[in-house]
């Protein structure tokens, strides 16, 4: 990446074309799925709120959302670090968790089961905004192409 | 007009020793700055030092601190905190509230009555009167004691405090504004309605330093490139999202580097994270210097003293894309890179990581921009300016 810096002058970095730089590469890694990860849409519950007013908020939350949206209910290897007492510790959590398992499991089956249906109400209705808007946007640039006027600034 | 001579500033804190605060800080400064200048300044505060408590920690009455009469004043006793909570709660929530929540609101802010008698008893001697931040109730009531004189140094951020009708008011009441950046001038002209003309754009003055880069890690003990945060931690300020990114980014990346945060508050312990406390100038100075960067999460600031700090210690800036101030100051600088989202995030810190050619560019391009734009000869120049014209 430093290769493609963009220099201003001598020494200045021109770090605005550095960043949009990066945000291009990002963009195209986040559409191939290189940023699908529950870690990732753990890490950014503090962020969304900041996003929102961002153009790609929509799509960016449904990925994170996606991500996180199912509880991990697979069996898992009970451990302990404490050495001295390890195998008696690990025997008493087994028995604990094999009296909570049926309870639990319950509770997080439904718990995706709902989560899930969530995610797919938010995609659908999102999909028929973007829909909307797109044929909106499209009548608009056929009227003002038949009106002769220029399309308004985007920004 | 003629040069104001006598200038009172008003803070809910006095910013010295250990208490923190970006503007009670830049307050402190430039009246120190204009009282080396041969101009006769008063600094009323309260007896507070911490944020979280209000408690009067500091002992009332007046002294002399480098040319300045300090007049500390105890905060209130009557404070109820819990209705002061609830309102404030609600305001966070976006709920509208009346104009009697929101002066109740106000009032059971940080307040102290007998900073405002005094005040007000003195108002009189005072050419202009300098009151910041704008979100406290003690700058309410000093604004309404001599609004025709009083200037206030909003520190203003893009929340919901900004938008009651109450403070509304106070802006449209007082002579003018001092602000801290572009974009804060801005904010005010968007949320407020304020007529620019009315305010000035000022700023603080940073003295240039020279620092180690390695004398931190030696002392401290540390092996392991680190990421640097200093001042309040809270959620407003964005410091879960730096301990979540930072831990999101080791284990997708399987790269050690350590989060060194210095300053006051909550902080999530994790294993990558050094509470280091409060720092010395100097030792904050060579932590900022042996930074691969100095990470500034917050959306809500309106100069960004501790960013600029690290720009003169050399090391660049990470900041927040939705902190227009922050932002601003690393464009406008070229000494730093600002993220959206984590993957801007993890592909700017790893840049770094991996370019220390790049991050001493633009740790120099920070430099030179804080030494040109934020020395002091300059800054008093625009607040004297700024001082005679509004």
């Amino acid at each position: 990446m430093s290769a493609d810096i963009v220099e201003i002058g001598a020494d200045g970095v021109d770090v605005a074309a550095v960043v949009a730089r990066i945000r291009k590469t990002v963009d195209e890694k986040i559409a191939a799925g290189v940023y699908a990860d529950a870690r990732i849409a753990a890490a950014e519950r503090a962020n969304l709120a900041q996003l929102k007013n961002d153009e790609q908020f929509a799509g960016y939350y449904l990925q994170c959302l996606r991500d996180a949206v199912y509880v991990d209910i697979s069996d898992f290897e009970i451990r302990e670090r404490r050495a001295a007492l390890a195998p008696l510790l690990v025997r008493l959590k087994k028995a604990v968790w094999s009296l909570l398992k049926f309870y639990t499991y319950r509770l997080w089956s439904q718990q995706n089961q709902v989560n899930g249906l969530l995610v797919t109400g938010l995609e659908s209705v999102d999909e028929k905004h973007t829909e909307r808007l797109r044929a909106l946007e499209a009548r608009v640039a056929e009227l003002e192409r038949r009106l002769g006027a220029a399309p308004p600034p985007r920004d | 007009m003629a040069a104001p001579r006598s200038i009172a500033f008003v803070a809910p804190r006095y910013a010295e020793g250990a208490t923190v605060g970006g503007a009670e800080t830049l307050l402190r400064r430039l009246a120190e700055r204009l009282a080396a200048a041969g101009r006769s300044v008063t600094f009323f505060a309260t007896c507070a030092r911490d944020h979280f408590t209000w408690a009067n920690e500091l002992p009332p009455g007046r002294r002399e601190v480098r040319g300045v009469a300090v007049e500390l004043f105890p905060v209130n006793g009557d404070r109820d905190t819990a209705r002061f909570l609830a309102r404030q709660t609600a305001i966070d929530r976006g709920e509208t509230l009346d104009r009697a929540a929101q002066l109740e609101w106000l009032r059971h802010s940080v307040n102290s009555d007998a900073l405002i008698s005094r005040l007000r008893a003195e108002a009189a001697r005072f050419d202009r009167i300098l009151a910041g931040p704008y979100l406290f109730g003690l700058i309410y009531h000093a604004a309404q004691v001599a609004p025709e004189r009083t200037l206030l140094v909003p520190c203003l951020h893009d929340e919901p405090f900004a938008r009651l009708d109450a403070l509304r008011e106070m802006f449209a009441s007082v002579r003018g504004c001092l602000f801290n950046s572009e974009p804060e001038r801005d904010l005010a002209a968007r949320l407020l309605g304020f007529d620019p003309r009315r305010g000035a754009v000022v700023g603080m003055g940073l003295e240039p330093f020279e620092a180690d880069p390695t004398a931190f890690a030696r002392r401290r003990g540390l092996s392991k490139p680190y990421v640097f945060y200093c001042g309040r931690r809270e959620a407003g300020k964005g410091t879960p999202l730096l301990t979540d990114y930072l831990g999101a980014f080791r284990e997708r990346t399987g790269r050690d580097v350590e989060l060194v945060c210095a300053g006051r508050g909550p902080l999530d312990r994790r294993p990558f994270v050094r509470d280091v406390g409060f720092l010395s100038e100097e030792e904050k100075r060579e932590a900022m210097a042996g930074a691969v960067a100095f990470v500034h999460p917050s959306a809500l600031e309106s100069f960004g003293i501790v960013l600029l700090e690290s720009f003169l210690a050399g090391a660049p800036g990470l900041v927040h894309a939705a902190g227009a101030v922050l932002r601003w100051q690393c464009e406008r600088s070229g000494g730093g890179l600002w993220f959206r989202h984590y993957p801007d995030f993890e592909e700017e810190l790893a840049l770094l990581l991996d370019d220390p050619a790049l991050r001493r560019r633009l740790g120099a391009a920070g430099r030179a921009f804080v030494r040109r734009e934020y020395a002091w000869p300059a800054v008093e120049a625009r607040l004297c300016r700024a001082l005679e014209d509004l």
